[in-house]
């Protein structure tokens, strides 16, 4: 039982990054490799000014605006100045490593015995320890999900869709592409910087290394998600991303608690999460070479 | 002058080889012209309306719309007065999003705001809009484009283009791709709705039956140049025949008309 609600307490804060790699992937169409530094650059800037004595829910916002800027710098990269999407995101990340660095000064950052939005926000709503975080994080993760809903559904938003779908009919409608695809960026990384944030509060630190391999779990989180709704909507994708990244933390908690017994250490889990993306993203062209069409 | 296009030029690099795809194109349109214009594969057709719709920079000259000059302008900005068509249907609709998501896009040019796309007024708005193309698609609002066919879609961007009331619009062999009963049933609410709304129009054709039926001006193109512009009861009095005859004498071979008068996708196959 603890296990299950640990999973979906992770599932949840880890959904908003999970949410932002659907808006680069998904609604983009832009495979944005920025989040795996925009993940520790929100989990440094939220833990340097913790430590500095700011308020913790504060600090989170912070966290969430220097994530839009980051996301703003690659969406730039991409569209200004014409380089490729995934070089625009490696530069992004790679930058991002140096900087996280200096924010925080030294590699590791321990929040223990600080404060945290989350048991702020639990302690606020006089809310039990027991299943008070769950609550929190689902209120969170709900929230962001259906602001992000509500935006899809505005002018603003359905141009961005569009964007990704048909670059070529968005111009012709007077739509510049390319300040959608710099806007879908900057929402995209902030929420991803915004998770950073909240899981370095939530685990009790900031390390410059935990933003290794964030895309591949956000795809995972959304392709899994993917399979098992099949959304045909904004509002079931963006709950697909929630369940799926949910099922992943899980997937992950019963790995470290049961996969010793089975040859398997936690080093491991980066190989099996690109596995699962990996066969996610090949199953459709077997499946079609086993119906016999052609690739 | 809706449209002014002032001695352009357009050179594409191809490795060392240069190609000149238009060499001094002068033309100029008046409010509610409908223009059709022919032309052998490579007479410049296309990369003359890709230089008005901005999505082609020209290599010398001035385009001006509404007295505005407007050649530097990028693509999007020029948007907010021209409506475009192209020859995919595909081209021109978002499959993933639903009917009414692709036309709340159309209703309005330019940068968007955060008020909601789709409200009942709009919807209503919409079912109304398509209601005239006798398609049954104002029920099926709600369904992803992609589930519509090719002739829908193109119905449907035809609507899209014609929708914000631009000051020009331009289609580029638009009813090419499609099967002959869906090709005239397009071209038909094309021209109904370029007459409702006083749309000044410049359309491409492969079909020469097509360009003399359709529009008050016909325009021959050759070789990046513009060999023949046809008004009024001149226009009314030429025919297939003589069209073919003044190809013949520019050079072009029958092939290349023949080849030229087929749908492109029998063409490439």
């Amino acid at each position: 039982m603890t296990l299950f609600l640990h999973a979906v307490e992770q599932g949840l804060i880890y959904g908003l990054m999970a949410l932002g790699v659907y808006v680069s992937f998904r609604v983009l169409a832009f495979p944005d490799l920025s989040v795996d530094g925009t993940f520790p650059l929100g989990a440094a800037v939220a833990a340097a000014l913790i430590i500095g004595g700011w308020d913790p829910f504060l600090a989170s916002l912070v966290a969430l605006g220097a994530g839009m800027v980051a996301g703003a710098f690659t969406g730039i990269l991409a569209t200004k100045f014409r380089i490729q999407g995934l070089l625009a995101g490696v530069l992004t990340m790679i930058m991002l490593y140096s900087l996280n660095l200096r924010i925080m000064g030294r590699p590791n950052l321990p929040l223990l015995g600080r404060p945290s939005a989350l048991t702020a926000a639990m302690q606020a709503l006089h809310l039990p320890p027991s299943w008070g975080l769950v609550l929190v994080a689902a209120c969170l993760a709900l929230g962001c999900k259906l602001l992000l809903d509500l935006f899809f559904h505005t002018e603003l938003g359905t141009a961005m869709r569009a964007t990704g779908n048909n670059p070529d009919m968005v111009q012709a409608l007077g739509i510049n592409p390319e300040t959608m695809v710099i806007l879908g960026l900057a929402l995209s990384n902030g929420l991803v910087a915004l998770a950073g944030a909240l899981v370095a509060q939530y685990s009790g630190f900031a390390d410059v290394g935990m933003g290794v391999g964030t895309i591949v779990a956000g795809l995972a989180s959304v392709i899994v998600g993917e399979m098992l709704l099949r959304p045909r909507t904004v509002l079931w994708a963006t709950a697909a991303a929630l369940l799926g990244s949910c099922l992943y933390r899980g997937a992950i908690l019963v790995a470290l608690r049961y996969g010793g017994a089975l040859g398997f250490t936690a080093s491991d889990l980066k190989l099996l999460t690109a596995l699962v993306v990996l066969g996610a993203l090949v199953a459709p062209a077997i499946r079609a070479r086993l119906r016999g069409e052609e690739a | 002058m809706i449209l002014e296009v002032c001695g352009i030029t357009k050179t594409f690099s191809l490795g060392l080889e240069k190609v000149e795809a238009l060499r001094g194109i002068d033309l100029a349109l008046t409010q509610g012209e409908f223009v059709t214009v022919i032309g052998s594969n490579g007479a410049g057709k296309s990369t003359l309306l890709n230089v008005i719709a901005g999505t082609c920079r020209p290599s010398r000259g001035r385009v001006r719309i509404a007295g505005r000059d407007v050649t530097r302008w990028p693509a999007h900005r020029r948007a907010r007065w021209i409506g475009r068509v192209f020859q995919d249907p595909l081209r021109g609709t978002a499959a993933h999003m639903t009917l009414a998501e692709n036309l709340a896009l159309a209703l309005r040019k330019g940068p968007r705001g955060l008020g909601l796309a789709l409200s009942h007024a709009r919807r209503r708005l919409l079912a109304e809009a398509l209601a005239p193309l006798d398609m049954g698609l104002e029920g099926r609002l709600n369904e992803r484009v992609a589930h519509l066919s090719g002739g829908e879609r193109q119905a449907v961007t035809v609507l899209m283009a014609t929708l914000s009331r631009p000051m020009l619009l331009l289609l580029d062999e638009h009813t090419a791709a499609l099967d002959p009963a869906n090709a005239d049933k397009v071209l038909e609410i094309t021209e109904r709705l370029v007459k409702e709304n006083g749309i000044t129009t410049l359309m491409v054709t492969h079909r020469m039956d097509q360009a003399l039926r359709t529009g008050s001006r016909l325009i021959m193109m050759h070789k990046g140049r513009v060999q023949l512009d046809l008004r009024g009861e001149r226009k009314q009095g030429f025919t297939v025949d003589d069209l073919v005859g003044l190809f013949r004498k520019v050079g072009v071979t029958d092939d290349e008309l023949l080849l030229g008068q087929q749908p492109l996708k029998e063409a490439t196959a």
